[in-house]
Formats: structure tokens, C-alpha cells, sequence
């Protein structure tokens, strides 16, 4: 029943988003794709890397790789036969990526995703220059803003809806267990590098398609662009904000953030990194589960 | 009849360490056996083994006649070996009904939903924790804890029990319905493998023993013989004892 209910609101919220191009002015449909590209991202970073603490700086590379797939390919194939591509390839890099990584603990995994997303960009860059002879590439593909939104959308959609499912199924059960402690998750009978790569696999390919939708708007990509590292972190303390640990935590924080962020960084350009650090030591110190954690917290201090 | 656990030539290094010396020995299915010995004679690293937690450097395990010497953990539960931790380890983001569940919905025969549930209630309910399932981990005691570890292994429903100083720690009216617990599933037929130092847990509980020292097997036999021996004396308590 209760389901139900929280069902039928989203799918309202949902139809609102969808209809709200076609009213608000063009700026406005701007801020929202940008917001759902960090709602989908987030939501998708924290399907992998909240519950089990894995936390990955190797979202740019999957978003770079999206975004590249379609700048080479956009005159070549069809539109969806592009997207197809890209979640293939983001597919098969965390494939790879991630069968030569979940062995690693902590520290070390925030370190080598880190570097992973620097080498991508440096491959790429490296490849344009020497092998192809082109710096920056050209999408030109015949999406307004509102197209673009429109498909972030229907993503995030389905982003929620697979880690809502995720969540009430046994792999999720089996990831919980294994953030706490893999050991114990590993006696009670579960495969835990399968289930961590299966994951893994699933956040890095909607990670890849949310680059993937994106890269028409920006009509012109090269790699310092769309190998950004401010999109990992921004990513990371918005899921951290919010909360990773939970279905709707990355929303709530990625929502307030980016409209500070895309504030902020009309009104302080200059100044915008020093506060995005500040804000994100602040975060981990004040709120280390996240706001509804918090909240939580709150509501149980005052009943007791 | 054939071993149900049959263990042979273990061998295990840490770095120039021997911490595990060619040992050897079999459980015969249903039977309780105590695995003794001083602190750091390598007992927990034979349960390790044993469960897949280390790789062995040599010998092998074989369980129901199954070889799981190289296997990883969750390879080796599904052969029927449950166990439990030397410091209980509940895993404290899930509720206390939740940590059994993993263990059910990761079995050999894998349930999910009410039929789970169903599983849950009666091992909580066996261990003594019935009707406690929504709790948090955290706020369970000592003893509770470790009866929530129990249920968890035991949710797999196992042929075999690894239990790793499961006794440790309990004062002595817990000690007495922990014990009266491990009795009951060797009723069940359970074949059971206890780390133990409590001497009162050993007598009551283990037909057999089997003493380590420095990581060589130094005595085996009936535990009211086992514990007279002179060699086992002298590698708990030194040489004036003997």
C-alpha cells in the first residue's frame, strides 16, 4: 500500500518534470537538465559506492567516455545505435576497471579510480593529438535543451527504479553485508567480488549514458571539458549530502547543491573551487551519513 | 563411516612464521570435537582454512569427501560449513533478523520473501532470540550477539559447525545456556569443531580433543585422556607442571 503511494507520487513529480520545458523559460530547462544530470549521477554513483563504501573519483571517466563515444561517433551511426555504443564501451571499461580493482581497500581504490580518470583523459587527449590530429570535436545533433532533458529524465527514472529494486532484492541484502564486512558476507555464502562488479558494472554504464546524453549540449568536447575532475567530486558530496546509504539520499543532496554550485559559479567564478573544498570538509564533518540520516537522528533525540 | 571432515597435512607461513605444521585429523559426521591449545598455537588459523578465509600453503581439506582445499569462502559454505568468529562480527547496518537472513538467502538452497522469514524466526527463535529480529545489532549484549552469530551460521542450515571461542567472554549462568545450546544441536546430529579455552565448555561438550602447540598437533584422543596427557600439561602450564 504504502508502496504504492510513494509510487504514484514519483510518477506525479515525474509527469510534472516532463511537462515543465514547455512552460518555463529556456534558462530554467537548462538548470533542470543539469540538476537531473547530477540527480542520475548521483543516484548512480551511489548504487555502487554507498552501501559499499567503495568510494569511486572514476565517475568523469565514464562520463567522459559517454560524451566522447558520441562526439566520434554522432555522424557515423544512428542516435540510438550511439548510445548503444557508449553503454557498451562504459560497459566493458568497468568490466575491466573493475576485475582489476575490487580487490583493492579502501584508500587505495579512492587513489587508483582517481588515477584512472586522469589516465583516460591524458589517453584521449594523447590520441587526438597524435593519432587523429583533431584537439576538440564537433556533436552536431538536432536536440534542443528540452530533448536532452527529456532523456536525462527517462534515465533517472530508471536509475531510481533499478536501485529501488536493488534495494529490496538479496544483492542488496548482500551489499549491505559486504560494506560492514566482507569477511562475515563472504562466510554467509555470497560471491563477493561477483556482486561487487555487477554493481560496479551498473553505476559506471549509467554513469557512460548520462555523458553520453550530455555531450550535445555542448556542441564543442575536448578532453579538458568533459574529463573534468569537478564532476567526480561534485558527484561524491552530493551523494554524500544526501545521504549514499539511501534510495532517495543523492536526490536530496544533489538538488540544493547544484543550484548553489550553478550560483555560486555565476556570482564567484574565481572563488568557486576554494568553496566547493569548504563545503565538502564541512559536509564530512558536520554530516557524515547525510542529511536524512540526521534528520533521523534529530527526530529520534526528541522522541526520547 | 566416512569422515564427514577430513583434514590433512595442513600447512600454513606467514612470512619465516610455520604458524600451521603439517597437521592433520577427521570428524566423523555428528560428532563434537575441541580443537585446544595455548594462544597463538595456530588453532584459528586452522579454522581459517578450513573455511577458506586463508589459503592453506599445504595438505588439504576435504569435506564430505569433496575436496574445498582451494575454494573461497562462499564456495566452501555451499558445501555445508557454516562458522562462527573468534570476536563476534555482526554486521551492524542490517537489523539483528536481517544478519540471518544473508545467510538464508545465500544457502545451498537459497530462500527469499516469507519462506526466508519463516527460516529466520525459527533460528532466532532456537538461539533464544525470538520476537527480536527488528532490533538493531547494536544494541544487543555480549551473549546476544553471539546468539545472533549462531543463528546466522546456523541459517545456512550446515552440516558442518566451526565454532571459534564461541564460549569466550560469557559469565557463568551464560556460559551454562551457551553450552546447553551447543548440546542441543549435537543432539540434532550436527557435527561441530570448537576452538575452546573454557575446561568446563570442553568436558561437557567434546567426546574427542585435539591439542595444538606452536602450530604442530601434539595430542588427540578422548578429552578426559587428552587433558591428563603430559605433553598437553607441559604446552599450557610448562615444564614444572608435568
Amino acid at each position: 500500500m504504502k508502496t504504492s503511494i510513494a509510487f504514484a507520487l514519483a510518477f506525479t513529480a515525474l509527469a510534472l518534470l516532463a511537462v515543465a520545458p514547455l512552460i518555463l523559460p529556456e534558462y530554467w530547462t537548462g538548470v533542470l537538465l543539469g540538476m537531473t544530470g547530477y540527480v542520475t549521477l548521483a543516484t548512480a554513483w551511489a548504487l555502487f559506492s554507498g552501501p559499499t563504501r567503495y568510494v569511486s573519483l572514476a565517475t568523469v571517466a565514464f562520463f567522459g567516455v559517454g560524451a566522447y563515444t558520441v562526439a566520434v561517433l554522432n555522424e557515423v551511426l544512428p542516435y540510438p545505435l550511439v548510445l548503444l555504443c557508449a553503454a557498451g564501451i562504459g560497459m566493458i571499461m568497468a568490466l575491466v576497471v573493475g576485475l582489476s580493482t575490487l580487490r583493492l581497500a579502501g584508500v587505495y581504490f579512492v587513489i587508483f579510480t582517481f588515477g584512472l580518470a586522469e589516465l583516460v583523459r591524458q589517453t584521449v587527449s594523447w590520441w587526438e593529438v597524435n593519432v587523429t590530429y583533431t584537439m576538440g570535436r564537433y556533436v552536431f545533433l538536432p536536440f534542443e535543451g528540452h530533448h536532452i532533458y527529456w532523456q536525462l529524465l527517462a534515465l533517472a527514472a530508471i536509475t531510481f527504479l533499478i536501485a529501488w529494486a536493488i534495494g529490496r532484492s538479496r544483492i542488496g541484502l548482500a551489499l549491505k553485508a559486504l560494506g560492514d564486512d566482507e569477511t562475515v558476507a563472504a562466510h554467509a555464502g555470497i560471491d563477493v567480488t561477483r556482486i561487487k562488479l555487477f554493481l560496479f558494472v551498473v553505476s559506471s554504464t549509467i554513469i557512460t549514458l548520462v555523458g553520453a546524453i550530455q555531450a550535445p549540449r555542448w556542441t564543442y568536447i575536448e578532453p579538458s571539458i568533459v574529463f573534468n575532475p569537478t564532476v567526480s567530486f561534485m558527484t561524491l558530496i552530493m551523494a554524500l549530502l544526501g545521504g549514499a546509504m539511501r534510495l532517495w539520499g543523492p536526490l536530496v543532496g544533489a538538488v540544493p547543491l547544484f543550484l548553489l554550485f550553478e550560483w555560486l559559479s555565476g556570482r564567484f567564478p574565481d572563488h568557486f573551487s576554494i568553496i566547493l573544498g569548504a563545503l565538502f570538509i564541512l559536509i564530512v564533518f558536520v554530516m557524515p551519513n547525510g542529511v536524512l540520516a540526521k534528520i533521523d537522528d534529530l527526530r529520534k533525540g526528541r522522541q526520547s | 563411516m566416512s569422515a564427514q571432515l577430513e583434514i590433512s597435512n595442513l600447512h600454513k607461513r606467514f612470512g619465516g612464521l610455520v604458524a600451521v605444521k603439517s597437521v592433520s585429523f577427521d570428524l566423523k559426521p555428528g560428532e563434537v570435537v575441541g580443537l585446544l591449545g595455548p594462544n597463538g598455537s595456530g588453532k584459528t588459523t586452522v579454522m581459517n582454512m578450513i573455511s577458506g578465509a586463508l589459503p592453506c600453503d599445504g595438505g588439504s581439506v576435504r569435506v564430505g569427501g569433496k575436496d574445498v582445499t582451494a575454494l573461497k569462502p562462499h564456495k566452501v559454505s555451499k558445501h555445508g560449513v557454516a562458522r562462527t568468529f573468534q570476536l563476534v562480527r555482526p554486521l551492524p547496518t542490517l537489523t539483528v533478523g536481517e544478519n540471518v537472513l544473508l545467510s538464508v538467502a545465500y544457502s545451498r538452497k537459497p530462500k527469499w520473501g516469507r519462506a526466508a522469514q519463516a527460516i529466520v524466526d525459527e533460528k532466532l527463535e532456537f538461539v533464544g532470540l525470538a520476537g527480536r529480529g527488528d532490533e538493531k545489532v547494536t544494541n544487543l549484549n555480549y551473549i546476544d550477539q553471539k546468539r545472533m552469530e549462531m543463528a546466522r551460521a546456523l541459517a545456512a542450515e550446515p552440516e558442518i559447525l566451526l565454532l571459534d571461542e564461541w564460549l569466550a567472554g560469557l559469565n557463568p549462568s551464560e556460559l551454562r545456556i551457551g553450552i546447553d545450546l551447543v548440546q542441543h544441536l549435537q543432539g540434532q546430529g550436527m557435527t561441530i569443531l570448537l576452538v575452546e579455552h573454557i575446561m568446563e565448555a570442553v568436558r561437557a561438550l567434546c567426546s574427542r580433543c585435539i591439542v595444538m602447540s606452536a602450530g604442530e598437533k601434539i595430542a588427540e584422543g578422548p578429552s578426559a585422556e587428552v587433558l591428563q596427557d603430559p605433553v598437553v600439561i607441559k604446552a599450557y602450564l610448562g615444564d614444572d607442571h608435568a
